[in-house]
């Protein structure tokens, strides 16, 4: 429980801090799309920590398993991952929660995960079921390494779908509207070996 | 290479005014590469009609370097494949100078329509992986849009539709007065297997009804997605290709790989020619 609101907390103020007075308007205006990408680049920023977690093999598999759980909270439902790589031909495509189980049986003695400190935000286009639709595009670097073997490392490129909707509570009686802000499809593409 | 310079000098600033703000994860240094990749479509749309600074925020109308001709001029340079000799330095400076033009200049437009995607994937077909080319538009729905089916390539279907004619006396047809007949002859006809020569003279298969058909026989089962690729037409008076390039270096991301310049009336013959028709 502990757990889950030092991963959950900081999420809920951001979103309350930055949209707690949002108006209902058609057109996302520039400065509600920065307060929009803030929040983005937040959830991304989770699911960076989350991956580390779950990839550092001296988490405890409880503690592993619990941090899946609040990676895959930041998804959308039916979410996927696909991973193409520059030395085998085509795409493998994994539910979210499978693929941060397979990130966490990875059979390396010791893994780094690190991050480029650059990301790319494009702009949110208006899907046809009133949602909104953007892509954050986030450099990793991963490496495995084996006490009596080779390591392996990799450069990905990660493209993530951001979906944002619009959404209302009612505190006091009186109606708030925020954005909500959910990952989802990610596009995993080897960039440099 | 000089022309790179002035993105990664302000690039590399950027950098290491924010480095310090970052406190998650430990950082890996030089990013002017990931800086200089035009790391989606919409950057490239961006780039293109300089609407971004060069950290990738977005300008908007009002702000002082929105379509800034002098900074878009630098953008245009860099969104060519620098390894594709067919786009000559004279095309390309051509080419920069009409859309750059201060008294009317062009820009591309996301919801402009005039480009489409090229999906190279694989399919389960008769059990073997077989490559199908999916052509996806941009369409305007009541509420945002969406990207759409709007042709096939489907080698299968190609080989059935476009097989040569053995007639050696020019193409078969229905003589005028079969109806008084009944039309008997259709016993003969239907022994043909080039039966579509007996269509009306304007009849074209239409692949993407017969691709839908045999997904939902169940004939075709998608396997993956291995390329995407966009063709543009929105530029008066030219064609272009956009690729993306992932390789060492600076030139890489969604760059022009091929462009030409296409006189008018001459669209229809590039777009058969993207067909495969």
């Amino acid at each position: 429980m502990y757990q889950k609101l030092i991963y959950t907390i900081p999420t809920l103020l951001l979103t309350c801090v930055l949209f707690f007075s949002a108006t209902a308007q058609e057109e996302i205006s520039p400065e509600r799309k920065a307060a929009i990408d803030s929040l983005a680049l937040e959830k991304v920023r989770d699911l960076s920590r989350y991956i580390s977690i779950i990839g550092n093999k001296e988490t405890p598999f409880s503690e592993g398993s619990r941090v899946i759980d609040r990676a895959v909270e930041l998804f959308s439902d039916g979410s996927e991952i696909g991973v193409s790589s520059l030395f085998r031909q085509g795409i493998r495509t994994f539910e979210v929660r499978r693929y941060f189980e397979r990130l966490m049986a990875l059979n390396y003695d010791r893994v780094t995960i690190e991050w480029f400190n650059i990301q790319y935000i494009s702009d949110l286009e208006l899907q046809p079921d009133g949602t909104y639709v953007g892509v954050i595009t986030i450099f990793q670097r991963f490496e495995g390494f084996s006490d009596d073997g080779p390591s392996y490392k990799d450069t990905t490129k990660k493209d993530i779908t951001v979906y944002v909707k619009r959404k209302s509570t009612q505190i006091s009686g009186r109606i708030i509207e925020f954005w909500d802000v959910l990952l989802g499809d990610i596009r995993v593409t080897e960039t440099m070996p | 290479m000089l022309k790179y310079f002035w993105l990664f000098f302000f690039s590399s600033l950027f950098y290491i005014s924010f480095s310090h703000a970052q406190t998650l994860n430990r950082y890996l240094g030089d990013e002017s590469v990931l800086y200089a990749e035009t790391k989606q479509v919409n950057q490239f749309f961006r780039r293109f009609n300089c609407e971004e600074a060069l950290d990738g925020s977005r300008y908007y109308r009002g702000d002082s370097l929105y379509h800034d001709p002098q900074m878009r001029e630098k953008y245009l340079e860099v969104l060519f494949d620098e390894q594709n000799t067919s786009i000559s330095a004279s095309m390309k400076k051509k080419f920069i100078r009409q859309v750059n033009n201060n008294q009317k200049p062009q820009y591309l437009d996301f919801h402009g329509g005039d480009w489409f995607a090229e999906v190279s994937t694989d399919f389960n077909y008769k059990g073997k992986s077989t490559p199908v080319t999916l052509f996806l538009e941009l369409e305007e729905a009541p509420v945002g849009s969406k990207w759409v089916f709007t042709n096939v390539y489907f080698q299968p279907f190609s080989e059935i539709f476009e097989a040569e004619s053995n007639e050696d006396q020019g193409p078969p047809f229905i003589h005028p007065l079969s109806h008084e007949l009944d039309f008997m002859n259709l016993i003969k006809v239907f022994r043909n297997n080039n039966i579509e020569k007996y269509a009306q003279k304007d009849y074209q298969p239409d692949y993407l009804t017969l691709f839908l058909y045999e997904l939902k026989k169940n004939n075709l089962k998608f396997i993956q997605v291995n390329k995407v690729k966009f063709h543009f037409f929105q530029i008066d008076g030219w064609y272009f290709e956009l690729d993306d390039f992932t390789r060492s270096g600076y030139n890489r991301g969604w760059l022009i790989s091929q462009m030409t310049e296409i006189p008018r009336g001459k669209k229809d013959l590039l777009l058969k020619f993207i067909y495969h028709q």
